[in-house]
């Protein structure tokens, strides 16, 4: 790092404790979601056994991450780093822009294709979480608000939006 | 016009073009301070004596350092450390790539090897790798389609691990590009047929996707008009140095356009063909381009309307009505590759089921078409498309391209 100088933003308080709780329930909901939902889990299968990702803010967070244990359990795992093997890391380029994709002023393609979104790791796994995402968006999310997260809102079954919604939404809640 | 409320846009290569553009190589290395260059190219190019019409032109003026034409049609790692090696043995100061797309990823993955004076490629995989200029990299394309001489991306092979790694730094601009018509001049019309419709393809992904940007949009609309205005001059007259130099100035533009916008479903889509069944990417592009455009109709109708100025002049895009201007964009699109048909003695595949190998077998059997659906889900060009992309919306699509018959635009999923 002897020739870049990474500065370090403010604390901008509020919004990282915004953030570090919007990106806590949605690490929760992805670990539900692996549990309920046959879509997220084919998607989970596909990728190697310890795989594990984080998404969050460059530099300095927050963050969370999620990964697949050996037996194929996927968990979320927290919101440091540091202590984990990351075998991907989606980072938006700084809290502001994460904040954007928070608050639904922005979607997730739309950051993408500002370069507000970089990706270290595996494209085919990136588009495999982007999808997880999206899936799991549609759960949390009012359909008036995920329209505006996602490109295109899913036409679901009825036991698909209201069951395991209300599955995705208390495993979350309760963490498991 | 449509101005996003953010976007970057980067192309720091000097791009010298023209007729007897080779002869300049000499004074663009000594003015970075080069005086030993290697040449890394492959056999094709080698044998149809491109590399030698490099040599030629450049010997009396600097010394070569090394010609190294091992480069595999997939740019792999092994050979990549390996050129690497004689690179640092013979002492050479910098680098001209001679060739298409892999000759490219392969000077782009030996010069960061050298550069950060390293054994292997693999310690500079992933983003923020690289964090210093690296050594001169001149490019000399030799077909007009890619772009590449102006693309800040290598793709290497780890055939080993059987994955592809993907480095991307602005630091891996090429320095310089060479466009000589005498690179292309020899290059068969079926082939120049689809490496034009690949780089018709950059521009007009780059002008409809996500990522479109003012910037990006004048290199786009230039690079229709460009090729639109040329290819069937070379079909017709394919020494028509004119012709095949404006062929290559487009492709560099249309480089330039997508390497700041990126692509979207015709990429996403032809990728996942070349790579199942190994099929030329221009190719797949001719064939994908009409498709991809009808997909995204109702989301950038407009846009698609805006380039039928382009693409088929004043005159048509005057007497075509508003709302007929985006569909008979699509149709001049499937006339081109007509025409390009017809010019070609049949060579020039309209569909995914008139692709043959050499030995006339068809290369896109239609039981491949599930896994090509599944293979496109993994492509990051997905994320640029306008429309949401799902394995039955790729399957759709390829279905009627193989078929060769128009999408039915009310079967497609509109967000």
């Amino acid at each position: 790092m002897e020739h870049f100088v990474e500065i370090k933003p403010g604390r901008k308080l509020l919004k990282r404790i915004f953030l570090s709780i919007n990106l806590w329930f949605v690490g929760k909901a992805i670990q539900a979601a692996a549990k309920v939902d046959d879509e997220v889990k084919q998607e989970f299968d596909a990728l190697p056994d310890g795989f594990t990702f984080s998404l969050g803010a460059f530099p300095n967070g927050p963050y969370m991450v999620v990964g697949k244990n050996e037996k194929g359990v996927v968990k979320y795992m927290g919101s440091k780093i540091d202590t984990v093997r990351l075998d991907m890391k989606m980072s938006l380029k700084s809290i502001e822009c994460l904040f954007l994709l928070f608050t639904f002023q922005e979607s997730t393609p739309v950051a993408n294709s500002m370069d507000r979104l970089y990706v270290d790791g595996d494209i085919p796994h990136a588009c495999s979480i982007v999808r997880i995402m999206d899936i799991v968006q549609v759960y949390l999310l009012p359909k008036f608000i995920a329209k505006l997260a996602i490109k295109r809102y899913p036409k679901w079954s009825l036991k698909r939006h209201t069951w395991n919604r209300l599955m995705v939404n208390l495993r979350a809640i309760a963490g498991f | 016009m449509y101005i996003p409320s953010y976007y970057e846009f980067c192309c720091k290569v000097k791009t010298v073009a023209g007729h007897g553009t080779l002869e300049r190589i000499p004074g663009l290395l000594e003015a970075m301070g080069a005086r030993n260059p290697m040449i890394i190219t492959d056999k094709g190019v080698s044998q149809a004596g491109l590399a030698t019409i490099v040599i030629n032109a450049i010997e009396d003026k600097i010394s070569i350092g090394s010609v190294e034409d091992d480069v595999p049609p997939d740019s792999d790692l092994k050979v990549v450390n390996h050129i690497a090696s004689i690179y640092k043995k013979k002492a050479c100061d910098s680098i001209i790539a001679v060739g298409g797309g892999s000759v490219l990823d392969t000077a782009k993955g030996v010069n960061i090897v050298v550069s950060e004076d390293a054994d292997d490629l693999m310690q500079f995989t992933g983003a923020g790798a690289l964090k210093r200029e690296l050594k001169p990299l001149i490019a000399v394309p030799t077909t007009a389609g890619t772009g590449s001489e102006v693309t800040l991306v290598a793709v290497i092979a780890d055939h080993d691990n059987n994955r592809k790694m993907l480095f991307t730094s602005y630091f891996l601009l090429p320095d310089a590009a060479i466009i000589d018509p005498r690179m292309t001049l020899t290059l068969p019309v079926h082939i120049a047929a689809p490496t034009a419709m690949d780089a018709m393809t950059h521009a007009i992904e780059a002008y409809i996707c996500l990522s479109k940007n003012p910037l990006s949009d004048a290199h786009a609309l230039e690079a229709i008009e460009m090729i639109s205005n040329n290819i069937m001059a070379v079909m017709e007259a394919p020494d028509d140095g004119d012709a095949r130099l404006a062929l290559g100035t487009a492709a560099t533009l249309a480089g330039i356009a997508f390497s700041n916008s990126m692509v979207g479903m015709i990429h996403t889509l032809g990728h996942s063909v070349g790579s199942v069944c190994h099929v030329p990417h221009g190719t797949c592009m001719s064939i994908l381009l009409p498709y991809g455009l009808e997909y995204n109709m109702h989301k950038v109708g407009d846009r698609i309307a805006e380039l039928l100025f382009p693409l088929a002049g004043a005159k048509v895009y005057a007497t075509t009505p508003r709302q007929e201007r985006a569909q008979k964009c699509v149709q001049y699109t499937r006339d081109m590759n007509q025409k390009l048909y017809e010019a070609t003695n049949g060579i020039h595949a309209r569909n995914l089921k008139e692709i043959t190998d050499r030995d006339q077998n068809p290369m896109v059997p239609q039981s491949k078409l599930p896994e090509i659906a599944r293979t496109a889900l993994g492509d990051g060009s997905i994320f640029y498309n306008p429309e949401a992309l799902e394995y039955d919306d790729c399957l759709m699509v390829l279905t009627a391209a193989w078929q060769g018959e128009k999408l039915d635009q009310s079967k497609v999923r509109k967000g």
